[in-house]
C-alpha cells in the first residue's frame, strides 16, 4: 500500500511521543476528521473530533502501515468512535440536509485521484461509483452518515430488505476492490 | 490488506460482518459472529472498507483551509481549529505513573508541584483551589500533600488504565487548571496564591470584577470577584459560599468572553472543584490568549468539563465595565 506522501511516519511520531506530531496530526486530518463527525453527528462534532483525536494519540502505536494508509487508520477510529457516541445516546440528532448526491459526486471524482487522497480511498471511490446509484446511496447514508436501516428505509422511501441488501452487497463491494478482487467477482 | 476474499461465507455470517462494519453489534451477535468462523481481521477489514469510504466521501481535497488544517474533508471553522490545537498542549507527556494529570481538570498527585487545597472535605480533585491563607497552615497543606500523592480519583483511575503509550503515559488534561496557573505559582505553598492574587490586584490593567450570583441553587448568596490582567494573562477567582460540588458528578467550568471572538465560543477558562463553602481562590487558566475579556461566566459541566457548555447551569458572572 503506498504510504501518504504528505505526512510519512507521522503516526509512528505521534506514537514516540513527540507533541509537534500530534499538531502535525490535526493539521493533516482534522477536515477529515471534522468531515465525518459533521455527517454522524450534526449537534456536537467538535465534542466528538476532540475524543476522536484523543483516541487517535492513543492508538497511534497500533498502526501498521501494511494494512493500509494513516488517513484510512484514523477514519477507522473516528468511524468507531462515532458509531460508539451514537449508540451511547440512542437517538439518531437529525437526518436532515444529508447530501447523499453531490458526495457520491465528489467520491466518483476522487477516483481521477487527488494528490493528498490515499490510494484506498480512490479505489473505494472507483468501486463505489460502479454500484448502482440507489445502491450507492444507500451505503453512503449507512457508512458515511452512520444511519440505521430502518432511518434510511424511511428517509428513501425503500423496503427495509431492500436498504439491508443495498448496503450489505455495496459494503462487500467495496471490500472486495480494496482486497484486489476482479470486479466480476465482486458482491 | 489481507487477500482473503470471503467468497464461500455463510451468509448470516456475512451479514453480521457487514453490520459490524455499520454499527456496533451486540454482544450475541458478535458472539455469533465468532461461531460461524469470522475473525477479528475479517472484521478490521470491514471496518477498513467502510473507513475507506468515508475517506473517498469526505469532500473538499487539497488546499490548506482557512483554518489551517491541511487534507481533504470539509473546512474546519477556525475557532474549532483553534480549540483542537489548544487541546494538544494539554496533553501531557509523562514518563512514569508517578507524574501526571487527571482527565477531569484536577492536579495529580506526585513530584511535579502544586499543591492542594488545605481543609478537610478537599480532594485531589479539588487541588487547584486553595482558600486564603486564615484556612490554610502548614500542617494542613503537608497533610493533603500527602492525601494528594495516594488518592487518585475516578476519572484518573480511567485515564490511567487507558492512556498507556508506547513512550510512556499521556494524560489528557484538556480542561485541566494548574494550580497556580499561569500565575507562576506552581508548586508554590498554598498561601501563596492569595499573595499572588494580591500583587496581581495592584498591577497596572488588572480588573478586578464582582461575581452576580445568578438563582441556579450552586450560587445561592455566592460573593466574590476575578481578577484579570489582559497583559500578564493571568487571573484569580475568589468565591464566598459558592457550593461544593462532588467531581465525581460534575465540576465548575470557568468561561472568558472575548470581544475579539466569536461569542458562540468563549474561551476556556478551566474546570475547577469546590470542597468548602468558605472564601477559596481558583487560579484561572486560559486555555488560549484572551484579547479582550469582557464577560467571565462559570457554568456546572459534566465531569470533566466541556468544550462547548450548553451554558444550562450558569451559577456566577462577572461582567467587565
Amino acid at each position: 500500500m503506498p504510504a501518504e506522501p504528505a505526512a510519512p511516519a507521522l503516526l509512528a511520531r505521534v506514537a514516540a511521543g513527540d507533541r509537534a506530531a500530534m499538531r502535525d496530526c490535526l493539521q493533516q486530518y482534522a477536515r477529515l476528521v471534522w468531515s465525518i463527525a459533521r455527517r454522524f453527528e450534526v449537534g456536537d462534532a467538535e465534542d466528538a473530533v476532540q475524543e476522536i483525536f484523543l483516541e487517535v494519540w492513543k492508538s497511534a502505536a497500533r498502526y501498521d502501515a501494511a494494512l493500509g494508509t494513516e488517513a484510512v487508520f484514523v477514519a477507522t477510529i473516528a468511524r468507531r468512535r462515532l458509531i460508539d457516541r451514537r449508540r451511547t445516546r440512542a437517538r439518531r440528532p437529525t437526518t436532515e440536509a444529508i447530501e447523499v448526491d453531490g458526495e457520491i459526486a465528489m467520491a466518483t471524482a476522487g477516483a481521477g485521484g487527488g494528490p493528498e487522497r490515499s490510494a484506498e480511498a480512490q479505489q473505494a471511490a472507483r468501486a463505489l461509483a460502479k454500484l448502482r446509484p440507489e445502491q450507492q446511496r444507500v451505503l453512503v447514508m449507512a457508512a458515511c452518515h452512520g444511519m440505521s436501516h430502518g432511518e434510511i428505509a424511511e428517509e428513501t422511501g425503500m423496503p427495509l430488505g431492500t436498504v439491508k441488501a443495498h448496503a450489505r452487497r455495496g459494503l462487500l463491494s467495496i471490500r472486495s476492490a480494496l482486497l484486489g478482487v476482479p470486479e466480476e467477482e465482486r458482491a | 490488506m489481507t487477500m482473503k476474499t470471503h467468497v464461500m461465507m455463510h451468509p448470516r455470517a456475512e451479514e453480521l460482518l457487514v453490520e459490524s462494519a455499520l454499527r456496533e453489534l451486540t454482544a450475541d451477535e458478535r458472539a455469533e459472529l465468532v461461531g460461524l468462523g469470522v475473525g477479528e481481521a475479517e472484521i478490521a477489514e470491514m471496518d477498513r472498507a467502510a473507513a475507506a469510504l468515508a475517506v473517498a466521501t469526505a469532500g473538499g481535497a487539497g488546499a490548506r483551509s482557512s483554518s489551517g488544517a491541511a487534507g481533504y474533508g470539509d473546512d474546519v471553522p477556525a475557532a474549532v481549529m483553534e480549540r483542537l490545537m489548544a487541546s494538544v498542549e494539554a496533553v501531557e507527556m509523562r514518563p512514569s505513573v508517578q507524574k501526571m494529570r487527571t482527565l477531569g481538570g484536577v492536579v495529580m498527585p506526585g513530584t511535579v508541584g502544586t499543591v492542594p487545597a488545605a481543609g478537610a472535605g478537599a480532594s485531589a480533585s479539588s487541588a487547584q483551589i486553595a482558600p486564603i491563607p486564615s484556612l490554610a497552615d502548614a500542617r494542613a497543606a503537608r497533610a493533603h500533600k500527602a492525601e494528594a500523592r495516594r488518592r487518585f480519583s475516578p476519572a484518573w483511575l480511567v485515564a490511567a488504565a487507558s492512556l498507556v503509550l508506547a513512550a510512556g503515559t499521556w494524560w489528557w488534561a484538556r480542561d485541566q487548571v494548574a494550580v497556580g496557573g499561569a500565575g507562576g505559582v506552581v508548586g508554590s505553598p498554598v498561601a501563596s496564591l492569595a499573595a499572588a492574587r494580591s500583587s496581581l490586584v495592584s498591577a497596572p490593567g488588572t480588573q478586578t470584577i464582582a461575581w452576580t450570583a445568578t438563582a441556579d441553587r450552586a450560587a445561592k448568596g455566592t460573593t466574590g470577584d476575578v481578577v484579570w490582567s489582559p497583559g500578564q494573562q493571568q487571573g484569580y477567582m475568589r468565591f464566598v459560599g459558592l457550593a461544593a460540588n462532588d467531581p465525581a458528578s460534575w465540576q465548575y467550568q470557568l468561561w472568558i468572553f472575548d470581544r475579539t471572538r466569536d461569542q458562540a465560543y468563549p474561551v476556556d477558562g478551566g474546570v475547577f472543584d469546590v470542597s468548602s463553602t468558605g472564601e477559596i481562590i481558583v487560579p484561572i487558566s486560559a486555555k488560549i490568549h484572551v484579547d479582550d475579556a469582557t464577560l467571565f461566566a462559570v457554568t456546572v459541566e459534566r465531569p470533566g468539563g466541556v468544550v462547548v457548555s450548553k451554558r444550562e447551569r450558569i451559577v456566577v458572572t462577572a461582567k467587565a465595565s
